[in-house]
C-alpha cells in the first residue's frame, strides 16, 4: 500500500513518515500544495494524508482539484482546524476522513487502514480468502488458524492482493503500490515475492493470468 | 455577560412620560397655542370695546355741539335752550338714558347745579365734581345716573361775553350699558370662534407630531428586526434628518461584526499555530517510551491541548455574544454535519436518521455556534452509539428544540450533571478532550438556551438542546 503524505512541518512529516513506514506503507512526501497536487494527479496512491495549511496551494484547493479531475483516491485530512464548520467544508470538498491535531499516531493508522479497506469495498478489518486470513490491525496472517511468517515485502504483496480478492492485478500495479516513487523499481522482484508466497501458502491461491498479472482466488 | 435578550424582554410600548418626545412637542405646542389665542382674544375684545366707546363719545360730542349751538342768553343774562329745537326724542322721555344739564360756576367757585336740564332728567341732577377746565375745553367723565345707570358724560366749559365773570358747564350724558352689552356679545362670539380655531390647531398639531415622529416608529421596527435576527443592519429609507443616525448605527453594527470576525480568526490562528508543535511533541514522546521524559511530555501535551481547545471555544463564545441579526436555517446545517458524521464514523455502520424535519426551523444565532453545539452532540452520540443515532428538531413558538438520541450505554442520572462540566470524560479510552458537552452548555447559555440530558427511547442518551428560534 502506498501513501502520499502532505505536511509542511518537517519534524511532524518525519514522524509521520517513520510511523507509516513501520506500519508497512510505502510513503511519498510533499511539503507544499503544488507538489502534492502533481503527485496525486500522476501517481497511484492507496490513500493520502493531507494537511490543510500548506504553502503555495492550500490543502482544500488541492483536494478540490483532484475531485474535479475525477481522482477518487481516499483522502484523510490531518489538520489543526477543528471547527465543525471546517470539518463540513473539508468533507464537502471530497475528504473521506478528518483528523485534528494533536492526534494519536495509533488513531491515524487505524483510520488509514479503515479508509483503505472501505475504498476497496472491505467492511471487516480481518480480510478473508478461504482459510487465509489477514488482520489489518495487527498485520498478522493466518492459514487455517496457524500463523504464517512473511517478510515485509511478501506481506505488502499479499496485503494488496487481499484487498482486491478476485480482481486481476498487473505487475506494474503491484510495483506502483508497493514501492515509493524514488525507489529503484524492478517488476521482476514482484515475481520473486509471488513465488515465495506460493511456497508459504497453498500454491493455487495466487493465480497467474497470462499477460495480465495475478489474481487471488479462494480455493 | 449580558442577560439574554429573549422573549421575556419587555415589549416595546407607546410613548411614556417623562421621556416622551410626543408629549413634549404636544405640550409646547398646546401651551403656545393657548397663550396666543388668549392674548388674541384680549387684544381683539379690548380693541372692539375701545372702538365702541369712541363711537359713543363721538355721538355724545355731536349732541353737545348741537346743544352748545342752541344755548342763548336773554336780556337779564339768563341762559335759555329751547327743547323743541333739539332733535333727539329721548331728551324728552323721562329717564330715557340720554340727558343734558347746564351748571353755573360763579367766580368764587360756587357751583349752581342744574340751571337748565333736559326733561328726561325729570327730578334728578347730574352731579359732577368741580373741574377747572379751560374755556371751550372738552372733558369726559364716568358716573352713575338717576336710575343707577352707567353714565358717560361729556362736558364743555363756556364763558360768554355777556357775563364775563361767570363760567358755564354744559354736559351731555348717556347710558353706556346697551353699547357695552353689544361689546360683550361680540366677546362671546369671539371667544367661541377662537376656541374653535384652537381646537382645529390642536388637532393639526397632533397630526403633525404623529407624522413627524413616524420615522422613529420605523426605526424602532427596523431595530426590532435586527434584534430578532431577521436582518443584520437597519433596513429602509428614512428622512434626511434621521438617515445619518441610521448610517452611523449601521456602521457600528458592521464594525462590531468585523471585530468579532477578526477576534475569531486570531484566536483560531493562535490555536492552530500551537497544535502542530504539540502534535510533534506528543508523537516524539510516544515514539520514545523508554525515555523518562516521555510520560511527562505526553501528559503535558494533553493538558495543553485541553487548554487550547477550551480557550478557543471560549474565544468563539465571547466573540459571538450579543451579535445581532443572525438567522441560521437548521436543515442545511444539519445535513452538512450528517455528511461529516457519515465519513468520520464510516467504519461503524451507524444508522443516522433525522426525525420529522422542521423544514423552516431556524436558529436566532450564528451558524458556527449552532454547528459547534450540534457537531459536538452528534459526535458524542456517534461515538457511544451501538448502531443508531437519531436527530429530531421541533420549533415551539420562539424556542427551537433539537434532540439527539443514541442507542449506546447512556449516562447514569447521577453522572449527568458531572459530564456537563469542563474536562470531565467518563470513558477515558475513547479520544476526545472531554470538553464537548461543557462547550455546548456554555454556548447554549449564551443564547439563553439550555442542554438537558435524559434517557433515550432508543436506550442510550437523549441530549436535548433548547435554543431561541429565529422567526
Amino acid at each position: 500500500m502506498r501513501i502520499l503524505l502532505v505536511e509542511d512541518e518537517p519534524t511532524l512529516r518525519a514522524q509521520l513518515r517513520t510511523a507509516l513506514a513501520e506500519a508497512g506503507y510505502a510513503v511519498d512526501e510533499a511539503d507544499n500544495g503544488r507538489d502534492a497536487h502533481f503527485l496525486g494527479d500522476t501517481e497511484a496512491f492507496d490513500a493520502v494524508v493531507l494537511d490543510l495549511g500548506l504553502p503555495v496551494l492550500d490543502g482544500l484547493s488541492v483536494l478540490k482539484r483532484w475531485r474535479d479531475a475525477g481522482r477518487a483516491l481516499p483522502v484523510l485530512i490531518l489538520t489543526a482546524r477543528d471547527n465543525w464548520s471546517e470539518k463540513v467544508a473539508g468533507i464537502d470538498a471530497g475528504a473521506d476522513d478528518y483528523l485534528t491535531k494533536p492526534f494519536h499516531m495509533e488513531e491515524l493508522l487505524a483510520r488509514l487502514r479503515g479508509l483503505i479497506r472501505r475504498a476497496n469495498g472491505q467492511a471487516s478489518p480481518v480480510l478473508q480468502c478461504g482459510e487465509l486470513a489477514l488482520d489489518t490491525r495487527s498485520g498478522r496472517v493466518t492459514l487455517a488458524g496457524q500463523p504464517v511468517t512473511l517478510t515485509s515485502h511478501e506481506f505488502k504483496v499479499l496485503d494488496y492482493l487481499m484487498h482486491r480478492p478476485g480482481a486481476v492485478v498487473s505487475r506494474t500495479e503491484l510495483t506502483e503500490h508497493i514501492y515509493a516513487q524514488d525507489f529503484d523499481r524492478d517488476s521482476n522482484t514482484i515475481e520473486v515475492f509471488v513465488g515465495r508466497l506460493r511456497k508459504k501458502l497453498p500454491a493455487e491461491l495466487i493465480e497467474t493470468v497470462r499477460g495480465l498479472g495475478y489474481r487471488l482466488v479462494a480455493p | 455577560m449580558n442577560a439574554p435578550q429573549g422573549a421575556d424582554a419587555p415589549a416595546p410600548t407607546g410613548w411614556r412620560w417623562p421621556g416622551s418626545l410626543r408629549l413634549r412637542l404636544l405640550g409646547a405646542t398646546l401651551v403656545t397655542l393657548a397663550l396666543a389665542l388668549t392674548g388674541a382674544h384680549g387684544w381683539l375684545s379690548g380693541l372692539f370695546r375701545d372702538h365702541v366707546l369712541r363711537q359713543f363719545d363721538a355721538a355724545l360730542v355731536l349732541q353737545l355741539d348741537q346743544l352748545t349751538a342752541r344755548l342763548e342768553f336773554d336780556a337779564q343774562g339768563q341762559p335759555l335752550i329751547d327743547p323743541r329745537r333739539l332733535s333727539d326724542p329721548r331728551l324728552d322721555k323721562p329717564y330715557s338714558g340720554l340727558y343734558w344739564q347746564l351748571d353755573q360756576v360763579s367766580p368764587d367757585g360756587q357751583t349752581r347745579r342744574g340751571v337748565l336740564r333736559s326733561r328726561s332728567l325729570w327730578d334728578a341732577q347730574l352731579a359732577l365734581d368741580p373741574d377747572p377746565l379751560a374755556d371751550g375745553g372738552l372733558h369726559t367723565h364716568d358716573s352713575t345716573g338717576p336710575q343707577g345707570d352707567a353714565l358717560r358724560i361729556v362736558e364743555r366749559s363756556l364763558q360768554v361775553p355777556e357775563q364775563p365773570q361767570a363760567r358755564w358747564r354744559l354736559m351731555v350724558a348717556a347710558d353706556t350699558r346697551a353699547a357695552l352689552a353689544a361689546a360683550d356679545d361680540f366677546n362671546g362670539v369671539l371667544a367661541a370662534s377662537l376656541a374653535g380655531l384652537g381646537l382645529l390647531l390642536a388637532l393639526a398639531a397632533l397630526a403633525q407630531v404623529a407624522v413627524g415622529l413616524s420615522p422613529l416608529k420605523g426605526m424602532q421596527r427596523a431595530l426590532l428586526q435586527v434584534r430578532e435576527g431577521r436582518t443584520a443592519r437597519l433596513q429602509g429609507r428614512f428622512p434626511t434628518e434621521v438617515q445619518p443616525l441610521i448610517d452611523d448605527f449601521n456602521g457600528v453594527l458592521d464594525r462590531h461584526a468585523e471585530v468579532v470576525a477578526r477576534a475569531r480568526t486570531q484566536a483560531g490562528n493562535l490555536a492552530h499555530a500551537l497544535k502542530t508543535p504539540l502534535a510533534v511533541l506528543g508523537n516524539a514522546a510516544a515514539q520514545a517510551p523508554q525515555s523518562g521524559l516521555a510520560p511527562l511530555v505526553a501528559e503535558q501535551v494533553q493538558v495543553a491541548q485541553r487548554h487550547i481547545h477550551w480557550h478557543l471555544a471560549r474565544a468563539r463564545v465571547a466573540a459571538s455574544q450579543g451579535l445581532p441579526g443572525q438567522r441560521t436555517p437548521l436543515a442545511p446545517l444539519l445535513a452538512g454535519l450528517l455528511r461529516v458524521m457519515d465519513k468520520l464514523h464510516a467504519g461503524r455502520g451507524l444508522d443516522l436518521s433525522t426525525g420529522e424535519p422542521a423544514a423552516d426551523a431556524a436558529f436566532a444565532g450564528e451558524e458556527q455556534d449552532l454547528q459547534e453545539m450540534l457537531g459536538n452532540l452528534l459526535d458524542n452520540a456517534c461515538r457511544s452509539a451501538r448502531g443508531a443515532v437519531r436527530v429530531s428538531a421541533r420549533q415551539e413558538g420562539r424556542q427551537l428544540h433539537i434532540t439527539v438520541d443514541d442507542d449506546g450505554p447512556g449516562i447514569a442520572p447521577e453522572q449527568r450533571a458531572a459530564v456537563l462540566q469542563r474536562g470531565v470524560r467518563l470513558d477515558e479510552s475513547t479520544p476526545g478532550s472531554g470538553l464537548g458537552l461543557a462547550i455546548v452548555v456554555e454556548l447554549a447559555q449564551l443564547y439563553g438556551g439550555a442542554l438537558t440530558l435524559d434517557t433515550s427511547d432508543l436506550g442510550g442518551l437523549s441530549a436535548r438542546l433548547s435554543l431561541p428560534a429565529a422567526a
